[in-house]
Formats: structure tokens, sequence, C-alpha cells
């Protein structure tokens, strides 16, 4: 994990719109999306399926409580 | 005496030049001698100007798009080929405009969205800009101050002092473990010692005797609980090292506008105090004035605490005297700080280690501790009592919470309660705080007081509590409970929609959520507290001191809910016991969704 990455205080959202036919296809992409982009501790916070595609919103949890945080300087080993 | 300076002002851009006549006008207070052109001159044009006029300084205006890069160059390079480049400082402001781009483009300055008049001022006088800090300077306010907590309804008022009696009677000889932990932390756990490092002898000896198992193995045999783990050194170096450099360049935003009120609170309690030290600070900075400290779930149903510097896995920071020591210390000196300790097994301890470490204000309710918290009524009440006792003396104004509402418990009966906690809590000397929920309750979700709008009901509830009594009103917790969902624009909206409301009907403070309310996936995240900040002080600006209206039904609601409370109180009167009336629904009954807790059933004794 790089040095920006660390300074992330808890997580990472990404929004956009995708196109795809309903909620579960847009879903999936999401999440192969955040996948792709090195992400691991990935959710949905939210998803909406209107005409075209969804509004979606993912996350990634760089740090989650009781972890080691980078931006103390503190890294786990 | 700063030098007078000739300045062009230089609207490079066919709409937009407020900021240069806001400039303007305070570089004519400032004693500086101004000329304003006319707006979309072309860049040969503007050149012609400044030479004509004999201007020391140029700040130009304009906001960037496509193109305007270029225009930009080519006015700096006929600026520098005619030779004013050597005698005049040129400035460029104005939307998406940053220092670094600015100097790429060979201005002197570049100023962007968010610049004030002083910092031009500044930039003019050839000095260097130091932010006034007091202009965002904030002291805390207690918002009990002014409140006579004198009965508006005489009736009522009776009422609930014949139930305070009721409860007085039955309680001032009753005693628990949790009661005796609290007074064992008082008495034998010296803060000089802990502070230390030295061994709190006398008190090692007693406390685990007073606790449940897990504490007891934590305290014999320095077991942990499976969830939290002690922060290694390297942590705590790493977190003093990060406030140091915080707190050294430290400014807070205020979310109100015009008014002084209401104070704005938000929750944390993300189970790790770093982590709650890092979303305080962000909070902090953009503007929440008070914060809430949430503890674990089981640490209600758990007699006694752990003591170390802990973290814990899941929501809720576990209350230990180290962690909130390390809170405390991290907040900036006017952020108000609550440590509820309304609902569980550790009531009053909560209270006394709030106190010790100077806690503003706390959180007591025995009702909806009992009904809606799973703590059993008969301690509840007992543990209660010595805590509003404490909260007195520790001098902490403390809310008075009716979060029994989104068991289900229609709002009548939760403010009975509120009530009969709030009169007890002020013949003893306590200054109590009203806290109604404003929430889409499951009650209205079925009677359809809120099927056109969410105004009338919130504002009914205030309106019946002023009819009542005359004590501060502090809605919560979060406003807008049950309105939000995961989109973070729908939840910062209703979030901020209830504020404003909340201060058009000026009560004191309001707790406020994430716009990660309705998200259940993770932990809350620090943009997501960030998001809602914004979004208040966004309302707060919108609607200044104009009034939200309610409309006709918010009065007649407010009758309702006062003839209902007042025939509640009536039937605990009758009922002759408090305990009694709480276990035959009185105050919430099954079928609305209260139960009456069972932790901490039957430890409950009299004084020796």
């Amino acid at each position: 994990m790089g040095r920006v990455m660390d300074q992330v205080m808890d997580a990472i959202d990404l929004e956009t719109v995708l196109a795809c036919r309903d909620v579960e296809e847009g879903r999936g992409m999401i999440l192969e999306l955040m996948k792709e982009l090195g992400f691991h501790d990935v959710d949905v916070v939210f998803i909406q399926h209107e005409g075209p595609g969804v509004r979606v919103r993912a996350r990634a949890y760089i740090h989650r409580s009781g972890d080691k945080y980078g931006w103390l300087e503190v890294r786990d080993k | 005496m700063t030098e007078r300076k000739k300045v062009l002002l230089v609207p490079l851009d066919p709409v937009h030049d407020i900021g240069l006549k806001m400039i303007r006008t305070g570089l004519d207070r400032a004693g500086h001698t101004t000329a304003l052109l006319p707006p979309d001159l072309t860049v040969e044009e503007v050149v012609r100007e400044i030479q004509q006029q004999e201007a020391d300084i140029v700040m130009v205006s304009r906001t960037l798009g496509y193109g305007v890069a270029e225009l930009l160059s080519r006015f700096v390079d006929l600026a520098d080929a005619t030779g004013v480049r050597d005698k005049v400082k040129i400035a460029i402001g104005g939307m998406a405009i940053r220092p670094e781009l600015a100097a790429e483009l060979g201005f002197d300055a570049g100023f962007g969205p968010g610049t004030t008049v002083e910092q031009a001022v500044a930039f003019v006088e050839g000095r260097e800009y130091v932010p006034d800090t007091t202009r965002f300077s904030k002291t805390k306010r207690d918002m009990t101050s002014g409140y006579s907590y004198q009965y508006r309804h005489q009736y009522i008022g009776e009422l609930l002092g014949q139930i305070s009696t009721m409860i007085m009677d039955w309680v001032q000889d009753k005693t628990s473990p949790g009661v005796e932990r609290a007074k064992v932390r008082e008495e034998l756990w010296d803060m000089r010692k802990w502070y230390a490092y030295e061994e709190n002898t006398e008190f090692i000896r007693e406390y685990p005797k007073l606790c449940g198992d897990m504490p007891r193995k934590y305290w014999l045999e320095g077991q942990l609980h499976p969830k939290t783990r002690r922060f290694t050194r390297e942590e705590i170096l790493g977190l003093e090292r990060y406030l140091d450099d915080v707190k050294s360049r430290m400014s807070v935003l205020k979310l109100q506008h015009t008014l002084p009120k209401p104070i704005v609170f938000n929750q944390y309690g993300t189970g790790c105090p770093y982590m709650d030290i890092g979303h305080n600070k962000m909070s902090e900075a953009w503007g929440v004035d008070g914060v809430v400290h949430f503890d674990p779930s089981w640490g209600a149903r758990t007699e006694g605490f752990l003591d170390g510097f802990l973290t814990h896995q899941e929501d809720g920071t576990v209350i230990t005297p180290a962690n909130l020591n390390r809170i405390k210390g991290s907040l900036e000196p006017s952020t108000l700080w609550q440590v509820r300790a309304h609902r569980g097994l550790n009531t009053p301890e909560t209270v006394v280690l709030a106190g010790l470490f100077k806690a503003d204000l706390t959180k007591i309710n025995f009702c909806y501790g009992s009904l809606g918290a799973g703590t059993d009524p008969a301690r509840m009440l007992v543990d209660a009592y010595h805590s509003i006792l404490y909260a007195i003396k520790y001098g902490m104004p403390f809310d008075v919470v009716t979060n029994e509402e989104l068991c289900g418990v229609p709002a009548h009966k939760a403010f009975a309660g509120m009530l009969i906690v709030t009169d007890f809590a002020v013949r003893l000397g306590g200054r109590p705080i009203l806290q109604p929920l404003f929430a889409f309750s499951p009650e209205v979700m079925i009677g359809g007081q809120m099927r056109d709008n969410y105004v009338d009901f919130n504002a009914a509830k205030i309106m019946a509590l002023r009819q009542i009594t005359d004590a501060p009103i502090w809605p919560g917790a979060p406003i807008g409970f049950l309105t939000h969902d995961e989109d973070r624009v729908q939840s910062s909206t209703t979030t901020a929609l209830h504020a404003c409301l909340a201060s058009s009907l000026e009560v004191e403070a309001i707790s406020i959520a994430s716009s990660d309310e309705a998200y259940s996936g993770g932990p809350i995240s620090v943009p997501s507290k960030i998001d809602t900040l914004r979004a208040v002080a966004e309302g707060f600006r919108f609607f200044g001191q104009t009034k939200i209206q309610p409309g006709p039904a918010a009065e007649q609601w407010a009758a309702k809910l006062v003839e209902d409370i007042q025939q509640v109180l009536v039937q605990v009167v009758e009922e002759g016991d408090f305990l009694r009336a709480v276990y035959k629904g009185l105050l919430g009954s099954q079928a609305e969704g209260a139960y009456p807790g069972r932790a901490g059933r039957d430890t409950v004794t009299r004084k020796a």
C-alpha cells in the first residue's frame, strides 16, 4: 500500500453511474471495478437503478477500527 | 504606517465581478485608491489601462474554463512585452484558481474560492496574511442557563411532584452493585496516582469483587474482552505525533449563520479511541460544537469496567479511564463533550468517570433505560438516582432521551417518562435537558401524522413540551431518525432540513447523524460526518433567521400530546407505585414494543 493510501483516514468512496440493465448487474460491475482498482475490503453503500443504469457508491475501507493506521505512521507488519 | 497603493481591479470576465467589488470595498476602507474596469475588455485594452492609470497593483478576476488559461497567458505575455510586468504586481482570483496554477501562468499570486477580503488587502499591502482566528473562535455555552424549570401547566406539575415523591420514597434507601462500584471508583481510585502510573492498590482489591465475570477476569487474570486489544507503544507515539501536528494548525468552522443556536452535536464510537480522535478532529474542523461518546452495547449489560488503553473491533468505544482521558485531551477547548450513561449496569460509574475527566454533559433516563434498553426497571431506577446525584456533584447537565419511541412507544408516553425523570432530577438539584426525538417513528408511520410532511408533528412535540414546562430542549438523537436512506445526498438533505426546523423552533441543541446513518454494512466513515455538517451549515445559511411555519395540525397535535401526557401521569399516580406502573405498561407497553429489561434483575438491595 502506497504512502497516500496510508493517509486515508478510514474509507474511500467511489461514486458513479454505470450503464446496466438492473441493480444486480450494476452491483456486480461496481464490485468488479473496485477489485480491479486493487481494493479488497469493499462494499456497496448505495445503489439505485433508474432507466439507463445505476447511480452507485462503493466503498473500500482502508483503515477499520482497531487496525493500525497509516496516518499515525503505524503500519501493519 | 501602510503605504497607500493604487489598485486596478480587472474583471476579465463577461459576468463575474462581484468578488472584485467586495475586495474594492475592503481596499477603499483600508485607504487605498481603487479603480474598477468594466467587464469584458480585451487583454490589449486592459494592458493599456494599466499603463495609463499607473497602477501599483492589478487584481484580475476570471473564472477558469476552456481556453481561459491561454487568454491569461496572453495577458501576462503582453504585460511582459510592454514592460508593465516590471512595475506592477499582478494577481488573479476566481473559481477554480489555485495559487500554484496562478504561479504557472506567471501571476504574482492566485486566490481561489473562499478567499477573504482581508487576504486580498494583505496582498496589496505586501504583508503576510495572518488569519483572524477569533473569527471562528468558539466558547462553550451552558444550554440550561436561563431556564426556570417552572411549570406552565400546573396540574401536570402537581402530578409529577406526586410521582417524584413516590419514587424518592422507594429509591433512597436502595443500592446496587453499580452504585457500589461508582462509590469505590470515587472513593478509592486516586486519579493522581493513576496519572503517575502508580497502582491504586485499595481500589484494585475492592473493585473486582463488584464486577461480573468478564471484567473480573480482566482485573484478576489480565484477560481482555475478545474483541479488544491494547495499543502498542508505536501507536501511542504515533497518536501523540499526530495530535501535536494537528493541534498546531487546527482551526474550526462555524455552522450557525446569524443565530447563536442550536448547538450541533454528532456522536463518535467507532470502537477505537484513535479513530474516534481522527473523526472528532475532522468534525471539529468542519464546525461541530459538541461530540457524544458511544460505548459498546455489551458495556451496558456488563457489571464493571475494564482498564487500560483499549481498542475495540466493533461499534462503541470501550469506557476506560485511559480511553476517556485520551479522547478528552484531544478535543478543542471549545468542544462540548458528552459521555452518555443512560441505559446500563454501569450508569453511575460512567457519570463518575465522566465527571472526573471533566465531561460537560451526560445522559440519564431511567424510563428509556428500563423500557427500551434492556435494564431491569428497579435496578435502572436505583442506578439513575445515584447517577443524577453524581451529575449534580460534578456540575454536569444531562439530556433525558426518549428513544423508546423507536421501539414503538407513542410520543406522549415517552414524554411522560421524560418529564418524570426531569421533575425528579430538578427536585434533586439537577439540570436536565429534554430530548424529544425528531423522528419518523413507528407511531407516526402507523398513525399517518407525517403522511404529508415531517414538520408538523415534530413541531407539535416542541410546542407541547413548552406548554408544560420552561426547560431546555435538545432534539435528537439523531434528528430525522428513520428518514435517512443510504444515499448521502438524501441523508444529508434530510438531516439539514430537520436541523433547520430545530433552528426555526429555537431549540438549544441538536444531535445529527452522519450521511452513513442508514448504511449498516460497515463503520461510519469520516467523510460521511463532513457531509451532514456541510449540509447543516448550508441549511442555516439558507434560512438565516427566517422561520419554517408549521401548519395548523401542529397546534392540534400539541394540544393532544399535552392531554395524553396528563392522562398517563394520572394513571401513574393512581397506580401508586412507579415500578408497578412501568411493568403495567403505562409508560410503554409490550404491545407497543416496550419490554421491561432483565439485565441486573434482583441486584437491588437495601443500603447497609
